[in-house]
């Protein structure tokens, strides 16, 4: 799964020159949070979000009743974006891995990355929607299954012999993910879906597998 | 994306909400297109279809701003990417729809510069926008053509946009269009030029880039086939408004508004031919603008009109299966329920008569066009002359009273040879026979009574009638060219004909500029037949046509060769119209006839491999039907220097299935493969191995 299958081709951009108030307006009424600022042939030059609207407190305090609309009539996105140029906006190409992204957003605690390619034209945008949503697809959310979380050491083999018990019995897998079980260094848990199957089938076929356990079944 | 909860992420890329159109002409304005509303979301193909003058259109150049100076946005507003576009300066406009919104037209030559080197074009789309060096640009563009199966692509990059085939320059374009990875496509009839080959790789080509481009696409045609392929949503127009809007599936399977269900039955299904099926055109015609009806705009037309339909404008409303529809009584339509109204008489079909007497006689029939070389030699005479090889070896026979349909790709030589046998053209050999009459000369060696009984309608009525003449006049002009009729009774003789073609006799004093497009080519017909001749030649008689207005025309030639008897040979490249109007087939391909038989015979097993390739090209109106993908590789071949053995082995699908990769094909001409009832292939590949082909088309009702 790579950026560009998970993103939003094709976002909405405004040029710097826009007013900040006719910027919020557009993000309001399309109910979004991020608006990439692209100049001439769409290359990223700022990006604004919900919280660059926030006019700070000591400004405020310095500014008169009659300057407050002056103020606002002159700004521009320009004034108020992430500058690109200053560095103030994570980037992503479409070729990185999902992870990646999400390793991005983590360590800056962003909410978006704009996704561009070689020449620095925006193709994309990648928000914490997007990768939630691909969360979803990649544990099977929208197909009918049993979800069943399997608790197995770190050793070799273990997941060949999960797929083996399930392939004997004709079944297959539609979405999968593994994590280090929490607490319990060399333990993961593995989450898959299986479609067309009950819980019981499963719980029963699963069970025999050596060395695992069912640490939750359920139908969703 | 699939979305995962039926919501697609980011919104609508283009939302049309309640758009009135207006054009203001001397003594106020017209509303074009009124209450039109829509959403196209990303990676999604959005159809509209509708007769000519339904503003379609209008609507995409409401979108772009190229009303021109009298048209404006009258209501409504249309939104681009969550921006609203309607009551902005163009600089404004520009800025904001930038590079986000290509369009790709009908005509590609109007949209390349001919004057220009297709590279140089392309890269000025990546040069000026994105400030991309040359080099950059260069490479960018050849990969964006190999994107699109532009073969030779490096090349292509040095040529004219004339160096290269129509079904190439919409490619190009394609690829210009898609250079900027723009957030919306606008099409507007992108294939119709096209050949349904060309048509089919093109259409192909469409589905593909949405999905990888997540591009979304207004995709306006009058073919309902068409947009059965390409789009995943259609909304009908009709007069200017929405009448239907739904998924491509329930339009085609369970039409809701009368109109849709009209369209539906006016176009032939492939595998229908005349004896099992009739074509129900829609009575009337589209009202102007200026001049709608009270109620509902389509009252007059509709056979289920009531009083209410008269008195209240039905609004668009959603139905119970979200399918939006624009009728008062839409849940109580049942189509399958549908009967004609009175006025829509099925035509008369000709009963076979007993006897197969030959009108026309064609056998080994040639025609070659000498090429004029430009080098010295060629000035002086010297060298070998070289020859367009347009038709060679036709042979085939059509009886009294029959219709032989002839289909091939364009350049495949259809048109030469007809101009050949009405006498426009000379053959270079071979024996032609018209009711016994030598006919291989051109007209001077002919005798006036021989071109009389000859005669041909042409596909573009506009171009063939002098616009000074009225109608009376030229359909009159034949009859006392010939003296067919004492010239006392040419009146009420041309008053007669105009009523065979329902026309009346009030079209008599009127111009050919005050008549709408189907009624110029009714007076086409009509003066063909003036001279009652014993064989019409069509030269794609209906493919300028709206479907309404085709399946009328198509009805009417049924009943000209019903009432007089006449013989027709008849050109078009719609195979669904060619197998439902014609008795016998000729499939054509450069200059060759392919196969020749009886029309059912043709599309069905066995099938000439060029012939299988025409058929799984021919876009179906119906999005449940499997069709076999053939598509041809290259380009037709120069008719100059026309492949050794059969003309048809540089493209072949099928060569493999002989030995040696089909080495026969290139070294000797194929034989010709007949069978009891007529049915003749010209190909190596035997019968029997014809024969094990799957059909080409399978639908729920017939497999073809």
């Amino acid at each position: 799964m790579l950026v560009k299958d998970v993103m939003t081709r094709h976002p909405i951009m405004v040029p710097p020159e826009m007013s900040a108030a006719e910027a919020q307006h557009i993000m309001t009424e399309n109910l979004i949070r991020h608006l990439p600022v692209v100049g001439d042939g769409k290359k990223l030059v700022g990006l604004v979000t919900r919280q660059r609207f926030a006019i700070k407190p000591d400004m405020m305090v310095s500014l008169s009743v009659w300057e407050i609309t002056r103020y606002l009539s002159n700004l521009t996105v320009q004034k108020i974006m992430l500058k690109a140029k200053t560095g103030e906006v994570h980037t992503i190409e479409a070729t990185k891995t999902v992870e990646q992204a999400a390793r991005v957003m983590t360590e800056q605690k962003i909410g978006c990355l704009p996704v561009l390619d070689e020449d620095g034209v925006v193709i994309g945008i990648l928000s914490e929607i997007d990768l939630l949503r691909s969360l979803q697809e990649m544990l099977g959310l929208p197909t009918k299954g049993v979800r069943v979380t399997m608790r197995m050491p770190n050793k070799k083999g273990q997941f060949a012999a999960l797929t083996t018990a399930l392939s004997q019995h004709d079944l297959g897998i539609m979405g999968i993910g593994s994590f280090p079980t929490p607490r319990q260094p060399d333990y993961y848990d593995m989450v898959l879906k299986i479609p067309e199957v009950t819980v019981e089938q499963i719980r029963e076929i699963l069970s025999q597998v050596p060395e695992q356990e069912i640490v939750d079944i359920r139908e969703e | 994306m699939a979305s995962t909860n039926g919501k697609v992420p980011g919104g609508p890329v283009l939302s049309v909400e309640d758009l009135a159109v207006a054009y203001k002409i001397r003594g106020g304005e017209i509303e074009a297109v009124q209450n039109v509303t829509f959403d196209i979301q990303r990676g999604e193909a959005h159809g509209i279809v509708g007769e000519s003058g339904c503003g379609k259109s209008t609507v995409t150049w409401a979108i772009l701003n190229f009303l021109g100076a009298n048209g404006y946005v009258k209501r409504g507003g249309i939104k681009f990417l969550g921006q609203e576009l309607v009551g902005r300066s163009s600089e404004e406009l520009r800025r904001l729809r930038g590079d986000q919104i290509a369009m790709v037209y009908q005509d590609p030559m109007q949209a390349l510069n001919p004057s220009m080197r297709l590279g140089d074009q392309m890269k000025e789309v990546l040069t000026v926008h994105r400030g991309l060096s040359d080099k950059e640009a260069e490479k960018r563009c050849i990969s964006m053509l190999e994107r699109v199966y532009m073969p030779d692509a490096a090349n292509v990059m040095h040529r004219f946009p004339h160096q290269i085939s129509g079904g190439q320059q919409q490619r190009v374009v394609i690829a210009m269009a898609l250079l900027n990875n723009p957030a919306l496509l606008i099409m507007d009839e992108p294939t119709t030029a096209l050949d349904v080959t060309v048509e089919a790789a093109v259409l192909d080509l469409i589905a593909e880039l949405r999905r990888d481009f997540d591009t979304g696409i207004l995709f306006i045609s009058h073919n309902l086939g068409v947009v059965a392929r390409v789009c995943n949503k259609v909304g009908v127009m009709y007069a200017g408004e929405m009448v239907e809007v739904a998924s491509t599936e329930d339009i085609y399977k369970n039409p809701q508004h009368p109109y849709t269900q009209g369209l539906i039955r006016c176009v032939p299904k492939l595998g229908s031919d005349k004896a099992s099926s009739i074509l129900y055109p829609i009575r009337g015609r589209v009202p102007p603008p200026n001049n709608r009806p009270p109620g509902c705009v389509y009252g007059p037309r509709c056979d289920y009109f009531r009083d209410r339909c008269r008195e209240e404008r039905p609004e668009l409303r959603t139905l119970a299966n979200n399918v939006q529809v624009r009728c008062h009584f839409a849940e109580e339509i049942d189509p399958t329920q549908w009967q004609p109204s009175d006025d829509l008489l099925p035509p008369k079909i000709r009963q076979n008569g007993g006897e197969e007497e030959y009108i026309i006689q064609v056998k080994d029939l040639k025609k070659y066009y000498e090429v004029q070389g430009s080098s010295l030699k060629d000035v002086f005479g010297m060298s070998e002359p070289r020859y367009v090889k347009a038709v060679e070896n036709a042979s085939f026979n059509v009886p009294k009273g029959k219709t032989l349909g002839i289909v091939g790709e364009s350049g495949c030589g259809k048109s030469t040879l007809i101009k050949t046998i009405i006498g426009l053209e000379d053959s270079t050999s071979g024996k032609a026979e018209f009711l016994g009459l030598d006919i291989t000369g051109d007209l001077t060696t002919r005798t006036e009574q021989l071109i009389q009984e000859l005669q041909m309608v042409f596909q573009n009525p506009d171009s063939t009638m002098n616009p000074s003449y009225t109608v009376g006049q030229q359909i009159a002009r034949p009859m006392l060219r010939f003296a067919t009729v004492p010239k006392n009774q040419v009146r009420s003789e041309v008053i007669k004909l105009l009523n065979l073609m329902r026309l009346g006799a009030n079209y008599f004093d009127r111009l050919p500029r005050q008549l709408s497009g189907g009624e110029k080519q009714r007076v086409g017909i009509a003066r063909a037949l003036a001279s009652r001749p014993d064989l019409v030649l069509c030269d794609e008689p209906v493919s300028a046509l709206d479907v309404s207005v085709q399946a009328a025309v198509l009805n009417l030639l049924l009943e000209v060769q019903a009432e007089y008897g006449t013989t027709m040979i008849f050109i078009a490249h719609d195979l669904s119209v060619v197998r439902f109007f014609s008795d016998y087939v000729a499939v054509m391909y450069l200059g060759q006839i392919m196969e020749i038989g009886p029309a059912d015979a043709i599309y069905a097993l066995p099938y000439h491999p060029y012939t299988e390739a025409l058929l799984s090209a021919v876009p179906i109106p119906d999005p449940s039907a499997k069709q076999k993908r053939i598509r041809l590789e290259g380009t037709v071949p120069s008719a100059i220097r026309p492949p050794s053995g059969c003309r048809f082995n540089t493209r072949c699908p099928r060569r493999h299935l002989l030995p040696d990769g089909g080495k026969i094909c290139e070294t000797e001409t194929p034989p010709w493969q007949e069978d009891e009832r007529g049915h003749r292939i010209f190909c190596h590949i035997p019968r029997e191995t014809l024969l094990t082909f799957e059909p080409v088309i399978q639908t729920k009702e017939r497999a073809v």
